[in-house]
C-alpha cells in the first residue's frame, strides 16, 4: 500500500491540532531537572570493574620499554591491556579519509598527548589510577610536528610513516569556469584568515560500560553514545566480530554537539573485559581527558580566499583555499567538516561559480572530531568577512550589498555551484525582518555618534545557511560511501489504545522524544502523556542514524508519520469489514474511524485496536491482527556524486539574519555585545519551543567561538587548554538576550514542511560578530582575521595599525 | 581524576590541629574551603600523606570588630565575607573585591585564609590585604606571631608562613575618615582569575591627594605596591592627564609580568596602566572632598 505522508500541517488527519506545531513543553525536561535521569555512569552491573587509561604525555616519541607487571600485582587490579593485547585482539579503527585509524593502543610510538598507551581495570576507580603509577615506561622523544605548513614539505618528519605523506588529503574541486570569472572581475578581493581550535563541550563527557562474553563470543557496549547503530558496526569491524552480536545500548546523554568520540577508550574498556574474563568495565573520560584525548576539539583552519565582484556589485566568483590540521589521525571523523562546506559552499548568495583547494594535513595534535554544525561555521565566518571586505572598498551598505546578491525567492529549488540543492527561502524578507528588529538605522546613527566621539562601535549584518538532514553522500570527497540516511521508528498500539513508539536512539537533551509524541497524539487523538517514546538497542531498533547532521527532526517525523499511515491503513481495512463497505469509504479523522455523513458509524483507534486483538472471529481473512507498523524515512532524490563532488545532499537549507551591535575597549581589546537580533527560517517549527533552545544555545556556542573559546598548544605540540580555567566557554554573563524572530517557508521536500535546524545559529554567529568587529575597527585601519578575537588579540591588532603594520586591505589588482 | 591516597582528620581545636601538623613522620596539608587544594589532590598535583580539615574548629570563622579594626577568621567563607554588613561599612575595599571573586559557588565554599595561604598572584585578597595594611595572626609550635601583609606574600603561591604554621585571622587596621576606596580587574569572562588587577585608596586635601595607594596583581609574582607613583601623587591635583601619566609610569615600571594564553606580557603591562588608572579614579571619586 502506498502510504503518503502528510507534507505540512494541515494534512495531519485532526480538526484542531493541539501539538504539532505548538509551544509544547519537553516531556525529557522533569526526570532531567530533578535528577531522574539514568546517565552511564549511575549504571552499576554485577562484577563490574572500572577503568583507568595511561597516557602518552609526549606528542610524538619512541615506547623503548613498557612493564605492567608491578601493577598487575596490585590488589583490586584485575586485568592490565597494552598495545600488545591491541594487536593480538583488534584491528585498526575505521577512519575518514580511509587508512588514517589505528589500534586503540600505542604500539612502539605515539602519536600525541593523551594517546592510551595502557589501560588498568580495577575494583574502583581510585585503585586503577593507583595503578597506572605502578606501571614502568619509557620514551625516547621525538621532535613533533605542529605546523600544518611545515608539515607538508616533502622533508618535513612523518606523523605516521606508514603513510609515505603527512597530506590525508590535497585536491582541487572546480565547479565552473572560475578562472575566466576572476579574470572578467572588475574587483578582486583577497584575503587570508585563521580559525583555531574550538569544539564540543557536553556536560556529561564520553564513558561506557563494556561486556565481552567469552562465551557466546559477543560484545555489549553501552555508553552515551550518539550513532548507536554506527557505532557497534564500529566495534564489529575492530574486533572482528559478526555485526549481529555487537549490542549497543545507548544511554541518555548530558549533551553531545558531536563530542562524542571516545571509540579508542570503549575498545580498551572492551580489551579490559576480555582480559577480565567478561567482567563488565566502566570506563568514564573525565574533563581532562576529554579536554586533551576525548572528542573535544574541531576545526583547526588556515584559509585564504578570493571573492570576485562585477561592475554592477554582483559576487561573480568565489575561490576558497583551506588548510586543515586534522591532527594525528582520522578516526573521529573531522575530516567530513571539511567536507560538508560542499552542502552549502556560496551560502545564501547567487555566485555562480567556485572553487575549493582542499589540504586535510596530520599532525601531531589530537585528532579533529566533529562539532556543531560540522564545518561550514568557518567557512562561513570568512565568506561574510569577504562579503564586508567588498561591500566596504565599493562603499555599499553590508546589508544592502547581501540583498543584491541574495538567491531571489523565485529561484528555488535552486542548485549551487558545488552541486547542492536548496530547497526553499525567502531571503530578503528575513534580511528585512532582522534589520527592523535590530533597528538597524537607528544602530548606524548611534554608530555615527559614537564614532564622532572616537568611540569603536561596529554593526555586523550576517547571513548563512544552515543545511538540514545530512547525507552521507555530502562526505564522498573525505571517501565516505552511500547515499541516503535511514531512520525509522515502530510505532504499536496495545489492546487498550495505549501507544508506544520504537526509535534507535537514546535521550540527547534536543526534546525529540516529545516531538514523537506530538506526531503520534496528534494523528491518533490522543493526550501526550498517552504515547510512550521507548529507545531500543542496536539489535532490536529498526534502522536509525540517530541524531547529528541537523536530521533528527525532520527523519523522525517521517518515521512516525510513515508508521502511523500504515497503521491507519490496517485499520482502515479491520473498520471497512465491520462496517461492511468497502475502505475507500472510510475516513480517519480526530481519532475515530467513520463513514461520513453515517450516523454511528464511528470507531475509536482503541475500539480498532481491541477488534483486532481480542476479536479473531470479526476480522477480514488474511489480515496481519498487530496494530504495529515500522517505517523507515530516507531523504527521496539523493544522487550519486560526480568526479567533483557534486551531488543532492542535504535535504534542507535553512536561512537566517543575525544583526549585532558591538563596542570595543581600545584599552583592553574587550568586546561588548550590545544588541543582538536573529530572524530565521527553518521552515515549519515543529515545536518552536525547542526550536528557540536550539537557537538560543548555538548563538551561545558562536559566541564561544568568536571571542571565548581555543584550545591552545605551545611550540611543542603540548595542549594548554586542559581545564575550564583555560578553555573559556561563556557563561550566562556574557551571553546577551536575543531578539528574536522568524519568517517561515516551509520545505516543499520534507514530512510537515520542516527544514533541519538543530545545529542553528553557530553557522551565523561567529561571522555575524566579527563583522560587527570588523565594523568597529575600520576607522582605525585594524582588522580581525582570526577568531577567537580575544581582547589580547584585538589590542595586537589595533596597536598593528597604528604602527602601520598591518598588511594592506584585501583589493588586489586584477591582471 | 581520583586523588592518591591520603588520610583524614578534623580536629575540632587550633591545639590538636598544631599537633597533628608538627608529626614530621607524615607529610600533611591543611584543609580549608578546598577550592584550590581538591583540584590539586584530584590530579595528583599535590600528594600529602593527611589532610587536617580545619571545618571543625570553632570561631575560626569569626568576623569581629576590635577597637575598630576589622578582624576576620581565617575559615571565614567569600560569601559570609560578601554579605558581611560591618564588611561592607568598616572595609569597602574588602567588600568590592569579594564579589569578583569566582562565582558563588565557589565563594560558599573558599575561605579568607585559603586565598591568602594559598597566595595566587592573580588572586584578589593578597592585593587588598597589601593596599590595606593588613596583618596576619598565624599560630606554630612555639605561639603566636604576627606578620604585615608587605611581609606575608613572599612568591608566586609562597608565603611567610612555616609549614607548622597556621594562619588564624587577618585584621584590617580601620581606615582613615574620608578615605576613597577603588577597584579594577580584567579578565576573560566574569569571575575568572584576572588577567591584571588593581587595589586603590586615596585621600584628599584642599583638593590634593593627602594620600594614595595602588596595589596590582595578576602581573608579578606577587601584589605589586605602585611605591615611587604612590609617593609621585601626593600633593597633586588629581586630573585625567596626571592619572594617565601616574598609570603609564606604573606600565613601564613593571618587571616582568608574565604572559600566557590570555595575556602577553606586552598585554599585561597595558592592562596594568588601564586597572591602576580605573582604579584610582574610582578611589578619587568616591574620597571626601574635603
Ligand atoms: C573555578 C574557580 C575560580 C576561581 N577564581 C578565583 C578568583 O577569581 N580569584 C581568587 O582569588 N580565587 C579564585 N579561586 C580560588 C578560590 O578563591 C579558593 O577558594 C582559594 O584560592 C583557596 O581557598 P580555600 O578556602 O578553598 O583553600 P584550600 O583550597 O582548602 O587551601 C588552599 C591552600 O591554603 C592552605 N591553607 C588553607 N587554610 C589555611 C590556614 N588557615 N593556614 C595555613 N594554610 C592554609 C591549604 O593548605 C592549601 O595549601 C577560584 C577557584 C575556582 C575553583
Amino acid at each position: 500500500m502506498a502510504i503518503e505522508i502528510p507534507k505540512n500541517l494541515d494534512g495531519l488527519p485532526t480538526s484542531q491540532r493541539r501539538f504539532v506545531g505548538r509551544r509544547v513543553r519537553r516531556r525529557e525536561d522533569p526526570a532531567l531537572l530533578t535528577g531522574r535521569t539514568e546517565f552511564l555512569d549511575d549504571i552499576k552491573l554485577p562484577r563490574m570493574l572500572h577503568c583507568a587509561v595511561l597516557r602518552s604525555p609526549f606528542p610524538r616519541a619512541r615506547i623503548e620499554s613498557l612493564d605492567v607487571t608491578a601493577a598487575e600485582a596490585l590488589p583490586g587490579v584485575e586485568a592490565v591491556v597494552t598495545g600488545e593485547d591491541a594487536r593480538r585482539w583488534s584491528h585498526p579503527a575505521a577512519s575518514s579519509p580511509d587508512g588514517w585509524g589505528g589500534h586503540c593502543l600505542a604500539g612502539d610510538e605515539v602519536r600525541l598527548v593523551g594517546e592510551p598507551v595502557a589501560a588498568v581495570a580495577a575494583q574502583s576507580r581510585a585503585a586503577a589510577e593507583d595503578a597506572l603509577e605502578a606501571i614502568e615506561i619509557e620514551y625516547e622523544p621525538l621532535d613533533p610536528i605542529v605546523d600544518p605548513f611545515e608539515a607538508m614539505k616533502p622533508e618535513s618528519p612523518l606523523v605516521d610513516e606508514a603513510k609515505g605523506t603527512n597530506k590525508m588529503l590535497d585536491r582541487v574541486f572546480t565547479w565552473g569556469d572560475v578562472d575566466a570569472a576572476f579574470d572578467a572581475a572588475p574587483h578582486v578581493f583577497r584575503e587570508s584568515f585563521r580559525w583555531n581550535r574550538v569544539g564540543a563541550n557536553p556536560t556529561e563527557t564520553f564513558g561506557a560500560i563494556c561486556e565481552w562474553d567469552p562465551m557466546s563470543l559477543e560484545l555489549t557496549v553501552r555508553g552515551s553514545i550518539q550513532s548507536a547503530s554506527h557505532f557497534g558496526l564500529g566495534r564489529a569491524a575492530v574486533f572482528g566480530l559478526p555485526s549481529n552480536k555487537v549490542n549497543v545500548i545507548a544511554t541518555p546523554h548530558g549533551g553531545s554537539f558531536g563530542g562524542r568520540g571516545g571509540t579508542r577508550c570503549t575498545d580498551v574498556a572492551c580489551l579490559l573485559s576480555r582480559k577480565a574474563e567478561g567482567r563488565p568495565v566502566k570506563w568514564i573520560e573525565d574533563r581532562m581527558e576529554y579536554l586533551t584525548a576525548g572528542g573535544s576539539q574541531a576545526w583547526d583552519r588556515h584559509y585564504e580566499v578570493e571573492l570576485a565582484v562585477d561592475a554592477d556589485a554582483k559576487v561573480t566568483g568565489l575561490r576558497v583555499k583551506l588548510v586543515d590540521d586534522l591532527g594525528a589521525n582520522g578516526e573521529p571523523y573531522g575530516a567530513i567538516c571539511a567536507a560538508k562546506p560542499l552542502a552549502a559552499f556560496t551560502g545564501p548568495y547567487a555566485i555562480p561559480v567556485a572553487a575549493y583547494d582542499l589540504k586535510l594535513v596530520a599532525t601531531n595534535k589530537l585528532p579533529s572530531s566533529p562539532y556543531r554544525g560540522m564545518g561550514p561555521p568557518p567557512h562561513f565566518f570568512v565568506l561574510e568577512q569577504m562579503m564586508d571586505i567588498a561591500a566596504r572598498s565599493l562603499a555599499i551598505d553590508p546589508a544592502e550589498f547581501r540583498r543584491k546578491n541574495f538567491i531571489p525567492k523565485d529561484a528555488f529549488p535552486y542548485t549551487i555551484p558545488s552541486g547542492n540543492e536548496y530547497d526553499s527561502g525567502d531571503y530578503e524578507q528575513v534580511l528585512d525582518r532582522a534589520l527592523e528588529l535590530a533597528d538597524y538605522a537607528g544602530l548606524r546613527r548611534q554608530q555615527a555618534e559614537a564614532r564622532a566621539a572616537g568611540r569603536l562601535f561596529g554593526v555586523g549584518v550576517a547571513s548563512a545557511i544552515e543545511p538540514g538532514v545530512f547525507d552521507w553522500n555530502a562526505y564522498a570527497i573525505v571517501g565516505l560511501p552511500g547515499t541516503g540516511v535511514p531512520e525509522g521508528a515502530t510505532v504499536n498500539i496495545d489492546i487498550l489504545g495505549m501507544i508506544s513508539v520504537r526509535v534507535g536512539f537514546a535521550m540527547e537533551g534536543q526534546g525529540q522524544y516529545t516531538l514523537v509524541s506530538q506526531l503520534a497524539a496528534d494523528y491518533f487523538g490522543c493526550e501526550l502523556e498517552a504515547v510512550r517514546v521507548v529507545p531500543m538497542d542496536t539489535q532490536s531498533a529498526p534502522p536509525s542514524f540517530g541524531p547529528g547532521g541537523s536530521r533528527l527532526g525532520v527523519a523522525i517525523t517521517g518515521a512516525v508519520l510513515g508508521a502511523c499511515e500504515k497503521i491507519r491503513g490496517k485499520m482502515t481495512r479491520v473498520v471497512a469489514g465491520l462496517m461492511q463497505t468497502e475502505p475507500e469509504n472510510i475516513v480517519f479523522r480526530d481519532g475515530k474511524f467513520g463513514i461520513p455523513g453515517v450516523e454511528g458509524a464511528s470507531m475509536s483507534v482503541a475500539e480498532v485496536a481491541g477488534t483486532m486483538l481480542a476479536r479473531s472471529d470479526l476480522l477480514p481473512p488474511d489480515i496481519d491482527p498487530r496494530p504495529e507498523a515500522t517505517h523507515v524515512w530516507t531523504a527521496a532524490g539523493r544522487t550519486e556524486p560526480d568526479a567533483q563532488g557534486r551531488a543532492k545532499s542535504y535535504l534542507t537549507a535553512a536561512q537566517s539574519v543575525h544583526v549585532v551591535a558591538v563596542e570595543i575597549d581600545p584599552e583592553t581589546g574587550q568586546t561588548e555585545i550590545l544588541r543582538y537580533a536573529v530572524v530565521d527560517d527553518c521552515g515549519t517549527r515543529l515545536n518552536p519551543v525547542v526550536v528557540q533552545g536550539q537557537l538560543e544555545g548555538s548563538v551561545a556556542q558562536g559566541i564561544g567561538a568568536a571571542l571565548y573559546e581555543e584550545y591552545v598548544y605551545d611550540d611543542d605540540a603540548q595542549p594548554l587548554t586542559t581545564t575550564y580555567m583555560d578553555y573559556l566557554i561563556p557563561t550566562v554573563n556574557e551571553i546577551p538576550e536575543l531578539l528574536r524572530d522568524e519568517v517561515v517557508t516551509p520545505s516543499p521536500f520534507t514530512p510537515l514542511g520542516a527544514k533541519g535546524c538543530g545545529e542553528g545559529a553557530i553557522h551565523t554567529t561567529p561571522a555575524a560578530v566579527l563583522c560587527a568587529i570588523n565594523d568597529a575597527l575600520a576607522p582605525l585601519g585594524a582588522r580581525a582575521r582570526e577568531v577567537p578575537a580575544t581582547p589580547n588579540r584585538v589590542w595586537n591588532w589595533i596597536q598593528e595599525a597604528g604602527d602601520g603594520n598591518q598588511t594592506p586591505q584585501g583589493e588586489g589588482s586584477n591582471g | 581524576m581520583k586523588p592518591a591516597p591520603f588520610e583524614y582528620e578534623a580536629p575540632s581545636s587550633v591545639e590538636e590541629a598544631l599537633r597533628l601538623l608538627a608529626d614530621p613522620a607524615i607529610e600533611t596539608s591543611l584543609l580549608a574551603g578546598g577550592q584550590s587544594l581538591v583540584p590539586a589532590l584530584n590530579m595528583r598535583l599535590a600528594r600529602p600523606e593527611r589532610l587536617v580539615d580545619l571545618g571543625r574548629i570553632e570561631g575560626l570563622d569569626a568576623i569581629r570588630d576590635e577597637n575598630g579594626a576589622l578582624c576576620i577568621g581565617a575559615m571565614a567563607t567569600k560569601r559570609s565575607i560578601e554579605r558581611s554588613a560591618l564588611v561592607a561599612q568598616k572595609q569597602p575595599l574588602l567588600h568590592e573585591a569579594t564579589g569578583h571573586i569566582a562565582h558563588p559557588q565557589i565563594r560558599n565554599r573558599g575561605t579568607l585564609g585559603g586565598s591568602m595561604a594559598h597566595a595566587d598572584p592573580a588572586a584578589e585578597y593578597p592585593a587588598v590585604a597589601v593596599a590595606l595594611d593588613a596583618e596576619f595572626r598565624v599560630i606554630g609550635p612555639s605561639g603566636e606571631r604576627r606578620i604585615a601583609a608587605a611581609d606575608f606574600f613572599v612568591t608566586y603561591l609562597t608565603t611567610a608562613l612555616a609549614e607548622d604554621e597556621i594562619l588564624l585571622e587577618v585584621t584590617f587596621p580601620e581606615r582613615p575618615a574620608g578615605e576613597g576606596v577603588g577597584f579594577a580587574e580584567i579578565c576573560r569572562r566574569h569571575g575568572d582569575f584576572a588577567m591584571a588587577g588593581a587595589a586603590a585608596t586615596a585621600r584628599l586635601e584642599a583638593g590634593r591627594y593627602q594620600d594614595a595607594r595602588i596595589v596590582l596583581f595578576g602581573v608579578d609574582a606577587t601584589p605589586v605596591r605602585a611605591l615611587s607613583q604612590e609617593e609621585r601623587l601626593r600633593g597633586e591635583v588629581p586630573s585625567e592627564a596626571l592619572h594617565a601619566e601616574v598609570a603609564a609610569a606604573i606600565g613601564a615600571g613593571l618587571e616582568e609580568p608574565p604572559g600566557d594564553q590570555h595575556a602577553s606580557p606586552e598585554f599585561r603591562r597595558q592592562l596594568a596602566r588601564t586597572v591602576s588608572k580605573r582604579a584610582l579614579e574610582a578611589a578619587v571619586a568616591r574620597a571626601a572632598k574635603a
